[in-house]
């Protein structure tokens, strides 16, 4: 297959998880602080952190209230990690993608973004954010849904594996290093009933809440849904879990001796990681050492496998680190 | 009566009409189609419109309109009630369209290589001088079967008195036919009762068809040819048709940057295992831009080294470079004679009358009449850079009447037509729309003719012009078996 073709599949798919990530994330979000009491200090800003965009956002709005950080992260044109934003790059990316994807696949995915582009600013709004955001990943769902039964496992598809689960072990880290660094400082206060609501709150925005009850624990505690979400073998959105598939997919490509080697790297990390008892800090650079095991393959992937290409597509995490 | 409803109050007039005849009832071919509209109260019939116009939009079924800066999308109107055609007319039109096609392909091979028409004196040394699409780069090399012109879109049009027209043959890179297979499948998801009733010949087998012509012109026989669609990149107005093209043969689609030519002379595109040879190209960018080192040296969109591939046989290019040379309205006015000279047969599809500009007398006469005819420039598609008389402003008769003098070759003149019509719904009535018909022959080992083609509506009333790049919409075609 075409090197630029290649690397299309891989951006497409990565939009796309980007889109499907922070729609969740707003959607538990949004859940969770109608249940807190007005004094509780986790605001909208923390959502901001999780993206990593907070140079961006302070230079486009003055404070982090709800309707400046839904309009920042649903329909801002200026993020380029915004739910239009990114469902905009994957259809603009996926229309080159036309021959190699079923044919269903385009029409979804321009269906999809048909509908974002006519509905997200609706979901600013709280009342009607809820259903947006979730008819949107419904249709991403339904992407999915399409390539994993609709077309040949082949190189192509190996290329939308890789997008898709470099992208999510990245969320994951992101979405844990931040709640982390909020949550665990009030745990010194057992009975604060909000933690284990905030800690829901992250399980839900990794549509991980009902499988960790049923496969970890019936109690929500911080340290136990970290170790769940980096370390299950099971749960298909877990750090354990992405890295497994992303060693699936490399295995299937040609000369994959670089990005094979780096993802060993990162399971064995990962394998080493003992969670309890560690310090803030602690915590905070492994799940740093993660995402940058994570930057590492993808730079590795690119130079392997797109370095034919002579235009790159602007990169996802240049924008988000900005 | 519904069918009353329909067609009441429906009148072409001086026009000849497709579907409805002169006494208001529906011609043979279409009398089937009528009586199942008919059980359509007219909301239903607006209602399925609406559901084409969603699924035209999901489909991402577009055309781009290089003046819109940039939005690049923009959906083509689909008209729902289709052009019927009896079949029995239709042999008729396969058949002109099959010698035409032949001729037009022993015309090019002959004038790159030993010039006999030319020398017997048929066709004239002046207008091959003054060909822009004659390329001496490929003078003396006879492609495969000796075909040049692989893929022709023929546009037909038919007059008041019913009498059917070659009005242009495209020989360069031709596009429409996507639509074709797109409108098809729109007509088959949303009328499927219609095509229990009515007997319509299928268009589904082109892409097969086309895969086969363009697999006979790999270099290497003996293996399944790797094949690329080269397109200028999603900027290009028919880049929906490029991909659709490539997804439906399981071809690669591919940019010139994709490719390189090698030192043993081979094409071969870049993969993520390195690089990968290419057999043939079917290439929907102009020669002007195939290969910098032969043509315009600051051509980014195609390969370095194209040319030297396709001469040393190392690579099947369709159509073959230098094929416009038969696409030229100047050239046009010979085909009958090209017909006659290399088949010894009389043409079976009339052309235009036409008025060349570089013959004096004929020019007097264009230069005379300017009002009343339609005047196109020799190497213009897509209608750009025409006039038509009959609506057109002093000042763009004046503007013309300077460019033929300045240059004479480049223009020909022809009576404007009165296209035929057809009945098209237009805000819930249905009202005669001029159009015209793009049938799509191929020819390498075999030939292949569509049955039917692309069918272009102006959607404007009274509009001639039926251009996708100039807002024109289309129909589904259907060849119908006639009723007993």
């Amino acid at each position: 297959m075409l090197s630029r073709v290649a690397e299309n599949l891989y951006w497409m798919t990565r939009y796309m998880e980007r889109a499907e990530n922070t729609a969740r994330l707003i959607n538990a979000t949004s859940q969770v602080l109608l249940d807190l009491p007005p004094e509780a200090s986790f605001g909208w800003d923390v959502l901001i952190k999780v993206v990593g965009l907070d140079a961006l956002f302070s230079r486009c709005y003055t404070t982090p209230d709800e309707n400046s950080v839904m309009r920042f992260l649903i329909t801002d044109e200026r993020n380029s990690g915004s739910i239009v934003s990114c469902v905009r790059s994957a259809r603009e990316n996926s229309r080159t993608l036309r021959e190699v994807l079923p044919r269903a696949a385009w029409e979804r995915i321009n269906g999809m973004y048909l509908y974002t582009n006519n509905r997200a600013a609706d979901a600013v709004d709280r009342a009607r954010r809820y259903t947006i955001l979730e008819e949107i990943i419904e249709r991403r769902q339904s992407v999915v849904g399409l390539l994993t039964d609709g077309m040949s496992h082949d190189a192509a598809y190996q290329f939308i594996r890789l997008g898709r689960y470099i992208e999510r072990a990245d969320m994951i880290t992101r979405i844990l290093d931040i709640n982390a660094a909020v949550l665990v400082p009030r745990q010194q206060v057992p009975e604060d009933p909000s933690m284990a609501l905030l800690w829901m709150s992250v399980l839900n925005s990794l549509h991980a809440y009902q499988m960790y009850r049923r496969h970890a624990s019936v109690h929500v505690r911080g340290a136990e849904v970290v170790n769940f979400m980096l370390k299950d073998t099971h749960f298909p959105r877990t750090v354990r879990y992405c890295l497994d598939e992303l060693e699936s997919s490399v295995s299937q490509l040609p000369h994959h001796g670089g990005p094979l080697k780096l993802l060993r790297i990162a399971q064995r990390r990962l394998a080493a990681m003992r969670i309890e008892g560690l310090t803030a800090a602690q915590r905070h650079e492994y799940l740093d050492a993660v995402q940058s095991d994570l930057a590492h393959l993808h730079e590795e992937i690119a130079t392997e496998y797109f370095k034919f290409c002579e235009q790159k597509p602007a990169p996802l995490e240049a924008l988000a680190g900005a | 009566m519904l069918t009353l409803n329909l067609t009441t109050n429906y009148s072409s007039a001086h026009c000849f009409d497709e579907l409805i005849d002169a006494n208001g009832i529906p011609r043979p071919a279409a009398r089937t189609l009528f009586e199942c509209l008919a059980r359509f109260p007219l909301a239903e019939l607006d209602a399925r419109r609406a559901e084409v116009d969603a699924a035209i939009m999901t489909m991402g079924i577009t055309f781009t309109i290089y003046s819109e800066g940039s939005n690049i999308d923009r959906a083509m109107p689909f008209d729902i009630v289709p052009r019927v055609m009896g079949q029995r007319e239709w042999r008729r039109v396969d058949a002109g369209l099959r010698q035409r096609l032949m001729a037009l392909n022993l015309f090019i091979n002959d004038l790159y290589n030993e010039q006999k028409i030319v020398k017997d004196g048929v066709f004239p040394i002046d207008v091959l001088a003054g060909s822009k699409n004659f390329r001496a780069q490929c003078k003396g090399h006879t492609p495969h079967f000796g075909v040049w012109a692989h893929i022709c879109g023929t546009d037909l049009v038919r007059d008041k008195d019913g009498t059917i027209y070659v009005l242009e043959d495209n020989l360069r890179v031709p596009s429409g036919v996507s639509y074709m297979l797109e409108n098809r499948m729109l007509m088959k998801r949303l009328f499927p009762e219609l095509f229990e009733q009515c007997r319509i010949l299928p268009v589904d087998d082109y892409t097969t068809r086309l895969y086969e012509s363009l697999a006979a012109l790999s270099p290497r026989r003996d293996e399944r040819p790797m094949i690329a669609v080269l397109t200028p990149g999603i900027y290009n107005s028919a880049y929906f048709e490029h991909s659709y093209l490539a997804q439906q043969m399981g071809a690669m689609l591919v940019e010139g940057s994709d490719l390189v030519v090698g030192a043993d002379d081979c094409v071969y595109m870049k993969t993520i295992d390195g690089l990968r040879r290419v057999d043939v190209i079917y290439r929907r960018i102009d020669d002007d831009f195939l290969d910098p080192d032969v043509f315009r040296p600051d051509s980014a969109l195609g390969v370095r080294g194209l040319m030297r591939a396709w001469r040393r046989g190392k690579v099947g290019i369709a159509n073959a470079p230098g094929a416009g040379v038969a696409d030229d309205k100047v050239v046009y006015t010979y085909v009958p004679k090209i017909i006659r000279y290399y088949l010894g047969e009389d043409a079976i599809l009339p052309n235009v009358p036409s008025y060349l500009c570089m013959n004096s007398k004929e020019r007097e006469y264009v230069l005379a009449n300017l009002d009343k005819l339609v005047v196109k420039p020799a190497n213009e598609s897509g209608g750009y850079g025409m006039l038509i008389g009959p609506r057109s402003t002093q000042a763009e008769r004046d503007a013309m009447h300077s460019r033929i003098s300045a240059d004479p070759r480049n223009y020909m003149a022809q009576p404007t037509l009165t296209l035929s019509t057809a009945p098209t719904l237009i805000d819930g009535k249905l009202a005669p729309r001029h159009l015209d018909l793009r049938p799509f022959v191929l020819q390498s080992e075999r030939m292949y003719v569509t049955n039917g083609g692309l069918t272009r509506v102006a959607m404007r009333e009274g509009s001639l012009v039926v251009n996708s790049s100039q807002g024109g919409g289309s129909k589904d075609t259907w060849i119908v078996e006639e009723q007993r």
